[in-house]
Protein backbone atom coordinates (compact mmCIF):
# COMPACT_ATOMS: atom_id res chain seq x y z
CA UNK A 1 0.00 0.00 0.00
CA UNK A 2 1.45 3.62 -0.69
CA UNK A 3 1.56 6.04 1.10
CA UNK A 4 -1.20 8.51 0.18
CA UNK A 5 -3.50 5.04 0.26
CA UNK A 6 -2.29 5.01 3.51
CA UNK A 7 -3.14 8.09 4.56
CA UNK A 8 -6.84 7.92 3.02
CA UNK A 9 -7.43 4.48 4.73
CA UNK A 10 -6.48 5.95 8.00
CA UNK A 11 -8.71 8.34 7.16
CA UNK A 12 -11.96 6.83 6.37
CA UNK A 13 -11.08 4.11 9.51
CA UNK A 14 -9.91 6.79 11.99
CA UNK A 15 -11.18 10.21 11.52
CA UNK A 16 -13.57 10.28 14.77
CA UNK A 17 -10.08 10.68 16.54
CA UNK A 18 -8.94 13.52 14.78
CA UNK A 19 -12.36 15.68 14.55
CA UNK A 20 -12.61 14.89 18.75
CA UNK A 21 -9.00 16.33 18.55
CA UNK A 22 -9.67 18.78 16.17
CA UNK A 23 -12.56 20.07 18.73
CA UNK A 24 -10.78 20.10 21.61
CA UNK A 25 -7.66 22.08 20.14
CA UNK A 26 -9.65 24.20 18.81
CA UNK A 27 -11.67 24.46 22.40
CA UNK A 28 -8.20 24.60 24.34
CA UNK A 29 -6.72 27.80 21.62
CA UNK A 30 -9.84 29.67 22.01
CA UNK A 31 -9.65 29.67 25.72
CA UNK A 32 -6.52 30.03 26.25
CA UNK A 33 -6.30 33.04 23.69
CA UNK A 34 -10.20 34.67 24.91
CA UNK A 35 -8.22 34.17 28.80
CA UNK A 36 -4.92 35.47 27.92
CA UNK A 37 -6.51 38.76 26.24
CA UNK A 38 -8.49 39.18 29.00
CA UNK A 39 -5.63 38.93 31.93
CA UNK A 40 -3.09 40.37 29.68
CA UNK A 41 -4.98 43.09 29.60
CA UNK A 42 -4.68 43.56 32.77
CA UNK A 43 -1.17 42.74 33.32
CA UNK A 44 -0.46 45.46 30.49
CA UNK A 45 -2.52 47.99 32.49
CA UNK A 46 -0.51 47.02 35.42
CA UNK A 47 2.98 46.69 33.60
CA UNK A 48 1.80 50.72 32.53
CA UNK A 49 0.88 51.85 35.36
CA UNK A 50 2.21 54.29 38.08
CA UNK A 51 1.99 52.12 41.21
CA UNK A 52 5.55 50.57 41.56
CA UNK A 53 4.74 47.10 43.29
CA UNK A 54 2.26 46.46 40.55
CA UNK A 55 4.56 47.25 38.02
CA UNK A 56 6.99 45.23 38.73
CA UNK A 57 5.18 42.02 39.62
CA UNK A 58 4.02 43.01 35.97
CA UNK A 59 7.56 43.02 34.74
CA UNK A 60 8.84 39.77 36.37
CA UNK A 61 5.86 37.96 35.41
CA UNK A 62 5.91 38.58 32.01
CA UNK A 63 9.56 38.43 32.06
CA UNK A 64 10.02 34.48 33.77
CA UNK A 65 6.99 33.08 31.85
CA UNK A 66 8.32 34.63 28.81
CA UNK A 67 11.80 33.24 30.01
CA UNK A 68 10.75 29.12 30.65
CA UNK A 69 9.31 26.62 28.36
CA UNK A 70 5.93 26.19 28.36
CA UNK A 71 6.11 22.42 28.68
CA UNK A 72 7.42 23.13 32.15
CA UNK A 73 4.38 25.46 33.31
CA UNK A 74 1.96 23.21 32.27
CA UNK A 75 3.89 20.18 33.98
CA UNK A 76 4.29 22.91 37.11
CA UNK A 77 0.68 23.82 36.76
CA UNK A 78 -0.47 20.52 36.59
CA UNK A 79 1.22 18.20 38.33
CA UNK A 80 2.68 20.96 41.10
CA UNK A 81 -0.48 22.80 42.08
CA UNK A 82 -2.31 19.66 43.10
CA UNK A 83 1.18 18.89 45.29
CA UNK A 84 0.38 22.31 47.42
CA UNK A 85 -3.00 21.45 47.81
CA UNK A 86 -4.49 23.13 44.63
CA UNK A 87 -6.72 21.18 42.48
CA UNK A 88 -8.97 21.67 40.19
CA UNK A 89 -12.28 19.93 40.82
CA UNK A 90 -13.79 17.25 38.45
CA UNK A 91 -16.87 17.81 36.56
CA UNK A 92 -18.88 14.57 36.11
CA UNK A 93 -20.32 15.57 33.04
CA UNK A 94 -17.50 16.60 31.02
CA UNK A 95 -14.60 13.86 31.09
CA UNK A 96 -11.20 14.59 31.79
CA UNK A 97 -12.41 18.18 33.04
CA UNK A 98 -9.37 19.16 35.64
CA UNK A 99 -6.87 18.09 32.92
CA UNK A 100 -8.80 20.03 30.43
CA UNK A 101 -8.85 22.90 33.02
CA UNK A 102 -4.64 22.86 34.29
CA UNK A 103 -4.06 22.90 30.02
CA UNK A 104 -6.10 25.74 29.51
CA UNK A 105 -4.89 27.23 32.64
CA UNK A 106 -1.63 26.97 31.68
CA UNK A 107 -2.00 28.02 27.83
CA UNK A 108 -3.69 30.52 29.22
CA UNK A 109 -1.15 32.20 31.59
CA UNK A 110 1.44 32.05 29.14
CA UNK A 111 -0.13 33.59 26.25
CA UNK A 112 -1.20 36.30 28.82
CA UNK A 113 2.43 37.61 29.66
CA UNK A 114 2.78 37.32 25.43
CA UNK A 115 -0.59 39.53 24.89
CA UNK A 116 0.58 41.93 27.57
CA UNK A 117 4.06 42.72 25.70
CA UNK A 118 1.94 42.76 22.57
CA UNK A 119 -0.77 45.72 24.25
CA UNK A 120 2.33 47.52 25.62
CA UNK A 121 4.12 48.01 22.58
CA UNK A 122 1.37 48.73 20.49
CA UNK A 123 0.23 51.61 22.83
CA UNK A 124 3.74 53.01 22.77
CA UNK A 125 3.72 52.63 19.12
CA UNK A 126 1.16 55.51 18.67
CA UNK A 127 3.36 58.70 18.60
CA UNK A 128 3.80 60.52 22.03
CA UNK A 129 2.63 63.70 20.09
CA UNK A 130 -1.04 62.30 20.17
CA UNK A 131 -1.43 62.09 23.98
CA UNK A 132 0.37 65.84 24.58
CA UNK A 133 -2.20 67.25 22.01
CA UNK A 134 -4.99 65.07 23.38
CA UNK A 135 -3.91 66.38 26.89
CA UNK A 136 -3.32 70.24 25.87
CA UNK A 137 -6.70 70.54 24.60
CA UNK A 138 -8.42 69.70 27.97
CA UNK A 139 -8.46 65.85 27.80
CA UNK A 140 -7.78 63.75 31.12
CA UNK A 141 -5.56 61.10 30.98
CA UNK A 142 -8.28 58.06 30.64
CA UNK A 143 -10.09 60.10 27.96
CA UNK A 144 -7.51 60.75 26.09
CA UNK A 145 -6.34 57.16 25.96
CA UNK A 146 -10.18 55.82 25.00
CA UNK A 147 -10.62 58.60 22.43
CA UNK A 148 -7.26 59.15 20.68
CA UNK A 149 -4.33 56.12 21.91
CA UNK A 150 -6.14 53.29 21.98
CA UNK A 151 -8.45 53.50 18.89
CA UNK A 152 -4.85 53.70 17.08
CA UNK A 153 -3.23 51.13 19.12
CA UNK A 154 -6.14 48.63 18.76
CA UNK A 155 -4.55 48.72 14.67
CA UNK A 156 -1.12 47.54 15.75
CA UNK A 157 -2.75 45.54 18.40
CA UNK A 158 -4.95 43.37 16.58
CA UNK A 159 -2.86 41.24 13.98
CA UNK A 160 -0.03 40.78 16.75
CA UNK A 161 -3.37 38.98 18.84
CA UNK A 162 -4.08 36.88 15.53
CA UNK A 163 -0.51 35.72 15.27
CA UNK A 164 -0.98 35.36 18.76
CA UNK A 165 -3.82 32.95 18.27
CA UNK A 166 -2.17 31.17 15.24
CA UNK A 167 0.79 30.29 18.02
CA UNK A 168 -1.34 29.07 20.38
CA UNK A 169 -3.36 26.55 18.13
CA UNK A 170 0.25 25.39 17.52
CA UNK A 171 1.70 24.90 21.03
CA UNK A 172 -1.55 23.96 22.30
CA UNK A 173 -0.36 20.34 20.82
CA UNK A 174 1.97 20.40 23.82
CA UNK A 175 -1.33 19.54 26.23
CA UNK A 176 -1.56 16.29 25.00
CA UNK A 177 1.84 14.80 27.31
CA UNK A 178 -0.76 15.65 30.08
CA UNK A 179 -3.54 13.15 28.82
CA UNK A 180 -5.59 16.21 27.06
CA UNK A 181 -7.17 14.57 23.87
CA UNK A 182 -6.19 17.40 21.70
CA UNK A 183 -5.37 16.45 17.93
CA UNK A 184 -1.87 15.79 18.95
CA UNK A 185 -2.98 12.89 21.67
CA UNK A 186 -5.30 11.90 19.06
CA UNK A 187 -2.77 11.36 16.52
CA UNK A 188 -0.46 9.32 18.83
CA UNK A 189 -3.98 6.85 19.38
CA UNK A 190 -4.43 6.35 15.69
CA UNK A 191 -0.54 5.77 15.97
CA UNK A 192 -0.56 3.11 18.74
CA UNK A 193 -3.61 1.86 17.26
CA UNK A 194 -2.08 1.28 13.51
CA UNK A 195 1.49 1.56 13.52
CA UNK A 196 1.97 4.13 11.37
CA UNK A 197 3.33 7.19 12.39
CA UNK A 198 4.27 8.92 8.90
CA UNK A 199 1.03 9.06 7.60
CA UNK A 200 -0.65 9.71 11.00
CA UNK A 201 1.51 12.42 11.68
CA UNK A 202 1.41 13.66 8.12
CA UNK A 203 -2.30 14.03 8.60
CA UNK A 204 -1.97 15.99 11.83
CA UNK A 205 0.76 17.98 10.06
CA UNK A 206 -1.97 19.12 7.37
CA UNK A 207 -5.02 19.48 9.79
CA UNK A 208 -2.76 21.96 12.26
CA UNK A 209 -1.84 23.68 8.81
CA UNK A 210 -5.43 24.10 7.85
CA UNK A 211 -6.47 25.54 10.59
CA UNK A 212 -3.77 27.66 11.51
CA UNK A 213 -4.08 28.99 7.57
CA UNK A 214 -7.98 29.43 8.13
CA UNK A 215 -7.18 31.70 11.40
CA UNK A 216 -4.42 33.76 9.22
CA UNK A 217 -6.47 34.42 5.99
CA UNK A 218 -9.63 35.80 8.71
CA UNK A 219 -7.00 38.00 10.33
CA UNK A 220 -6.04 39.64 7.02
CA UNK A 221 -9.47 40.04 6.17
CA UNK A 222 -10.17 41.59 9.45
CA UNK A 223 -7.05 44.16 9.15
CA UNK A 224 -7.87 44.98 5.89
CA UNK A 225 -11.53 45.82 7.05
CA UNK A 226 -10.33 48.13 9.63
CA UNK A 227 -7.74 50.14 7.75
CA UNK A 228 -10.56 50.96 5.07
CA UNK A 229 -10.84 54.65 4.52
CA UNK A 230 -8.16 56.17 6.16
CA UNK A 231 -3.99 55.42 6.15
CA UNK B 1 -2.14 97.54 23.72
CA UNK B 2 -0.87 97.19 27.62
CA UNK B 3 -3.99 94.67 29.21
CA UNK B 4 -3.58 92.84 32.32
CA UNK B 5 -1.08 89.93 32.77
CA UNK B 6 -2.50 86.96 32.11
CA UNK B 7 0.59 84.74 32.08
CA UNK B 8 3.20 85.49 35.03
CA UNK B 9 6.00 83.45 35.87
CA UNK B 10 7.80 83.37 38.59
CA UNK B 11 11.58 81.83 38.90
CA UNK B 12 10.91 78.57 36.62
CA UNK B 13 13.63 76.42 36.56
CA UNK B 14 13.30 72.56 35.16
CA UNK B 15 15.77 70.12 35.23
CA UNK B 16 15.94 66.66 33.49
CA UNK B 17 18.00 64.43 35.80
CA UNK B 18 21.00 66.68 36.30
CA UNK B 19 20.52 68.68 33.13
CA UNK B 20 19.30 72.31 33.90
CA UNK B 21 17.06 73.33 30.97
CA UNK B 22 15.23 76.48 32.46
CA UNK B 23 17.26 78.59 35.19
CA UNK B 24 15.12 81.14 37.01
CA UNK B 25 12.92 82.52 34.56
CA UNK B 26 10.60 85.16 35.90
CA UNK B 27 8.52 87.31 32.98
CA UNK B 28 4.77 88.00 32.15
CA UNK B 29 3.05 87.93 29.50
CA UNK B 30 -0.12 90.51 28.74
CA UNK B 31 -3.62 89.90 26.90
CA UNK B 32 -3.42 90.52 23.53
CA UNK B 33 -0.04 90.77 23.24
CA UNK B 34 2.08 88.81 20.76
CA UNK B 35 5.24 87.26 21.60
CA UNK B 36 8.12 85.29 20.18
CA UNK B 37 10.83 83.74 21.26
CA UNK B 38 13.95 83.25 19.56
CA UNK B 39 17.26 81.36 20.90
CA UNK B 40 19.49 78.14 19.15
CA UNK B 41 18.56 74.77 19.10
CA UNK B 42 18.48 73.37 22.45
CA UNK B 43 18.06 76.34 24.53
CA UNK B 44 15.35 75.29 26.42
CA UNK B 45 12.39 77.27 24.37
CA UNK B 46 10.12 74.28 23.80
CA UNK B 47 10.53 73.24 27.64
CA UNK B 48 9.63 76.77 28.55
CA UNK B 49 6.68 76.78 26.52
CA UNK B 50 5.83 73.59 27.87
CA UNK B 51 5.89 74.37 31.38
CA UNK B 52 3.62 77.03 30.45
CA UNK B 53 0.70 74.73 30.46
CA UNK B 54 2.51 71.97 32.24
CA UNK B 55 3.32 69.34 29.71
CA UNK B 56 6.27 69.65 31.55
CA UNK B 57 6.58 70.06 35.47
CA UNK B 58 8.75 72.70 36.24
CA UNK B 59 11.37 71.41 39.22
CA UNK B 60 10.66 74.83 40.93
CA UNK B 61 9.32 78.14 40.86
CA UNK B 62 5.55 78.92 39.28
CA UNK B 63 3.49 79.63 36.40
CA UNK B 64 0.38 81.35 37.40
CA UNK B 65 -2.65 82.03 34.78
CA UNK B 66 -5.10 84.14 35.22
CA UNK B 67 -4.23 84.14 38.69
CA UNK B 68 -4.48 80.42 39.16
CA UNK B 69 -1.20 79.14 40.11
CA UNK B 70 -1.10 76.18 37.61
CA UNK B 71 1.47 74.23 39.78
CA UNK B 72 -0.38 74.09 42.79
CA UNK B 73 -2.07 70.83 43.62
CA UNK B 74 -5.56 72.97 43.95
CA UNK B 75 -5.16 73.91 40.58
CA UNK B 76 -7.52 71.48 38.27
CA UNK B 77 -4.87 71.66 35.23
CA UNK B 78 -7.41 69.73 32.66
CA UNK B 79 -9.89 72.64 33.25
CA UNK B 80 -6.79 75.55 32.98
CA UNK B 81 -5.47 73.93 29.77
CA UNK B 82 -8.59 74.08 27.65
CA UNK B 83 -8.24 78.00 28.17
CA UNK B 84 -4.24 77.78 26.65
CA UNK B 85 -4.27 76.09 23.30
CA UNK B 86 -1.04 74.60 21.61
CA UNK B 87 -0.21 74.13 17.95
CA UNK B 88 3.19 71.80 17.82
CA UNK B 89 5.75 71.40 15.30
CA UNK B 90 4.54 68.07 13.99
CA UNK B 91 1.15 69.12 14.34
CA UNK B 92 -0.25 66.20 16.07
CA UNK B 93 -3.77 66.38 14.90
CA UNK B 94 -5.55 62.94 16.04
CA UNK B 95 -4.58 60.81 13.46
CA UNK B 96 -7.80 58.28 14.04
CA UNK B 97 -10.32 61.12 13.21
CA UNK B 98 -11.14 62.99 10.29
CA UNK B 99 -10.74 66.96 10.38
CA UNK B 100 -14.59 67.64 11.47
CA UNK B 101 -13.86 65.27 14.43
CA UNK B 102 -10.77 66.70 15.46
CA UNK B 103 -12.19 69.90 15.49
CA UNK B 104 -15.32 69.14 17.36
CA UNK B 105 -14.69 66.27 20.11
CA UNK B 106 -13.34 68.35 22.65
CA UNK B 107 -15.99 71.18 22.35
CA UNK B 108 -18.55 67.97 22.44
CA UNK B 109 -16.91 66.31 24.90
CA UNK B 110 -15.27 68.90 27.39
CA UNK B 111 -17.46 71.66 27.23
CA UNK B 112 -20.69 69.47 26.39
CA UNK B 113 -21.57 71.41 22.81
CA UNK B 114 -24.03 69.99 20.87
CA UNK B 115 -22.83 68.69 17.86
CA UNK B 116 -24.80 70.78 15.35
CA UNK B 117 -23.08 73.77 17.48
CA UNK B 118 -20.03 72.37 17.44
CA UNK B 119 -19.95 71.67 13.53
CA UNK B 120 -21.32 74.86 12.81
CA UNK B 121 -18.26 76.81 14.52
CA UNK B 122 -15.89 74.32 12.45
CA UNK B 123 -17.52 74.55 9.36
CA UNK B 124 -17.08 78.09 9.65
CA UNK B 125 -13.28 78.00 10.00
CA UNK B 126 -12.74 75.73 7.43
CA UNK B 127 -14.45 77.86 5.12
CA UNK B 128 -12.17 81.16 6.67
CA UNK B 129 -9.30 78.97 5.28
CA UNK B 130 -10.32 77.39 2.38
CA UNK B 131 -10.67 73.93 3.61
CA UNK B 132 -14.22 73.08 4.12
CA UNK B 133 -13.65 70.31 1.73
CA UNK B 134 -11.65 68.55 3.86
CA UNK B 135 -13.82 67.91 6.46
CA UNK B 136 -14.06 64.39 5.99
CA UNK B 137 -10.45 63.90 5.01
CA UNK B 138 -8.05 62.10 7.38
CA UNK B 139 -5.08 63.76 8.63
CA UNK B 140 -2.36 61.57 6.31
CA UNK B 141 -4.43 62.75 3.60
CA UNK B 142 -3.44 66.25 4.15
CA UNK B 143 -0.77 67.97 3.31
CA UNK B 144 2.04 69.73 6.51
CA UNK B 145 0.25 73.11 5.53
CA UNK B 146 -3.13 72.19 5.76
CA UNK B 147 -2.55 69.80 8.51
CA UNK B 148 -0.92 72.47 10.65
CA UNK B 149 -3.97 75.05 9.68
CA UNK B 150 -6.34 72.58 10.87
CA UNK B 151 -4.02 72.18 14.37
CA UNK B 152 -4.49 75.62 15.04
CA UNK B 153 -8.55 75.84 14.43
CA UNK B 154 -8.88 72.60 16.43
CA UNK B 155 -6.96 75.18 19.38
CA UNK B 156 -9.45 77.84 18.86
CA UNK B 157 -12.11 75.86 18.54
CA UNK B 158 -11.64 75.84 22.46
CA UNK B 159 -11.89 79.03 22.66
CA UNK B 160 -8.30 79.75 23.96
CA UNK B 161 -7.16 82.91 26.20
CA UNK B 162 -3.55 82.32 25.14
CA UNK B 163 -2.36 80.46 22.37
CA UNK B 164 1.15 79.06 22.14
CA UNK B 165 3.12 77.70 18.93
CA UNK B 166 6.33 75.62 18.93
CA UNK B 167 8.10 76.20 16.03
CA UNK B 168 4.57 75.59 14.16
CA UNK B 169 6.29 76.46 10.52
CA UNK B 170 9.58 74.33 10.87
CA UNK B 171 8.09 70.50 9.69
CA UNK B 172 6.96 72.12 6.60
CA UNK B 173 7.73 72.34 2.94
CA UNK B 174 8.76 75.99 2.03
CA UNK B 175 6.26 76.72 -0.15
CA UNK B 176 3.23 75.84 2.76
CA UNK B 177 5.04 78.29 5.38
CA UNK B 178 2.96 81.45 4.14
CA UNK B 179 0.07 79.82 4.27
CA UNK B 180 0.22 78.97 8.40
CA UNK B 181 1.98 81.86 8.70
CA UNK B 182 -0.73 84.51 7.50
CA UNK B 183 -3.03 82.32 10.17
CA UNK B 184 -1.20 83.66 12.91
CA UNK B 185 -0.74 86.97 11.64
CA UNK B 186 -4.39 86.88 11.39
CA UNK B 187 -5.14 85.78 14.45
CA UNK B 188 -2.69 88.69 15.73
CA UNK B 189 -4.66 91.53 14.28
CA UNK B 190 -7.84 89.68 15.98
CA UNK B 191 -6.22 90.64 19.02
CA UNK B 192 -5.02 86.85 20.73
CA UNK B 193 -2.68 86.55 22.88
CA UNK B 194 0.23 84.56 21.87
CA UNK B 195 3.60 83.15 22.39
CA UNK B 196 5.22 81.61 19.52
CA UNK B 197 8.80 79.64 19.11
CA UNK B 198 9.79 80.33 16.15
CA UNK B 199 12.93 80.36 13.74
CA UNK B 200 11.09 82.82 11.21
CA UNK B 201 13.03 85.88 11.57
CA UNK B 202 11.19 88.41 9.12
CA UNK B 203 7.68 87.36 10.65
CA UNK B 204 9.03 87.49 14.29
CA UNK B 205 9.89 91.10 13.81
CA UNK B 206 6.52 91.79 11.70
CA UNK B 207 4.04 90.19 14.09
CA UNK B 208 5.37 90.21 17.55
CA UNK B 209 5.10 93.32 20.24
CA UNK B 210 7.63 91.73 21.80
CA UNK B 211 10.98 89.28 21.60
CA UNK B 212 12.67 87.12 23.85
CA UNK B 213 15.76 85.53 23.09
CA UNK B 214 16.08 82.19 25.19
CA UNK B 215 19.42 80.99 25.42
CA UNK B 216 21.45 78.73 27.71
CA UNK B 217 17.68 78.42 30.09
CA UNK B 218 17.82 82.09 30.39
CA UNK B 219 16.29 84.96 29.03
CA UNK B 220 19.25 86.45 27.94
CA UNK B 221 17.02 89.68 26.07
CA UNK B 222 13.38 90.98 26.37
CA UNK B 223 12.97 93.44 24.12
CA UNK B 224 10.26 95.36 21.72
CA UNK B 225 10.46 93.84 18.03
CA UNK B 226 12.73 96.68 16.22
CA UNK B 227 14.87 97.24 18.96
CA UNK B 228 15.73 93.49 19.46
CA UNK B 229 17.09 92.56 15.65
CA UNK B 230 18.30 96.75 15.70
CA UNK B 231 19.99 97.17 18.55
CA UNK B 232 20.83 94.39 20.38
CA UNK B 233 22.35 93.86 23.56
CA UNK B 234 23.57 90.57 24.57
CA UNK B 235 26.56 88.84 23.24
CA UNK B 236 25.24 85.82 22.40
CA UNK B 237 21.81 87.63 20.55
CA UNK B 238 24.39 90.01 18.42
CA UNK B 239 26.57 86.62 17.32
CA UNK B 240 23.29 84.58 16.99
CA UNK B 241 21.34 87.19 14.54
CA UNK B 242 24.88 87.76 12.55
CA UNK B 243 24.43 83.53 11.77
CA UNK B 244 20.90 83.86 10.90
CA UNK B 245 20.17 87.39 9.06
N1 LIG C 1 12.01 64.98 28.05
C1 LIG C 1 13.31 65.32 28.09
N2 LIG C 1 14.18 64.54 28.75
C2 LIG C 1 15.49 64.86 28.81
N3 LIG C 1 16.03 65.95 28.25
C3 LIG C 1 15.22 66.77 27.57
C4 LIG C 1 13.81 66.50 27.45
N4 LIG C 1 13.24 67.49 26.74
C5 LIG C 1 14.24 68.34 26.41
N5 LIG C 1 15.43 67.92 26.91
C6 LIG C 1 16.70 68.62 26.78
O1 LIG C 1 16.51 69.95 27.21
C7 LIG C 1 17.26 70.84 26.40
C8 LIG C 1 16.36 71.91 25.87
O2 LIG C 1 15.47 71.32 24.95
P1 LIG C 1 14.32 72.13 24.24
O3 LIG C 1 13.48 72.81 25.27
O4 LIG C 1 13.60 71.17 23.35
O5 LIG C 1 15.12 73.19 23.41
P2 LIG C 1 14.66 74.01 22.12
O6 LIG C 1 13.19 73.86 21.95
O7 LIG C 1 15.09 75.43 22.43
O8 LIG C 1 15.44 73.47 20.98
C9 LIG C 1 17.94 69.99 25.34
O9 LIG C 1 19.27 69.77 25.73
C10 LIG C 1 17.16 68.74 25.34
O10 LIG C 1 17.97 67.65 24.98
MG1 LIG D 1 12.07 73.02 20.39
Amino acid sequence: MGFFEQIAVIITRYYPYFLEGVKNTLIIAAMSVVLGVVFGTLMAIMRMCRIKPLKWIAMAYIEFVRGTPLMVQLMFIFYGLPMVGIEFPDVSWIPNFSRFMAGIVAMSMNSCAYVAEVIRSGIQAVDEGQMEAARSIGFKYGESMKLVILPQAIRNILPALGNEFVTVIKESSIVSVIGISDLMYGTNGVIALTYRSLPCLAIAACIYFVLTFISSRLIAMLEKRMKHGRK
Amino acid sequence: MEGNNIIQVRNLCKSFGNLQVLNDISTDFKEQQVVSIIGPSGGGKSTFLRCLNLLETPTSGKVIFNDVNLCSKDADINVQRQKIGMVFQHFNLFNNMNVMKNLTIAPMRIKGKSKEEAEEKAIGFLKRMGLEDKATSYPAQLSGGQKQRIAIVRSLMMEPEVMLFDEPTSALDPEMIGEVLDVIKQLAMEGMTMLIVTHEMRFAREVSDRILFLDGGKIDEDRTADEFFDDPHSPRLISFLQKVL
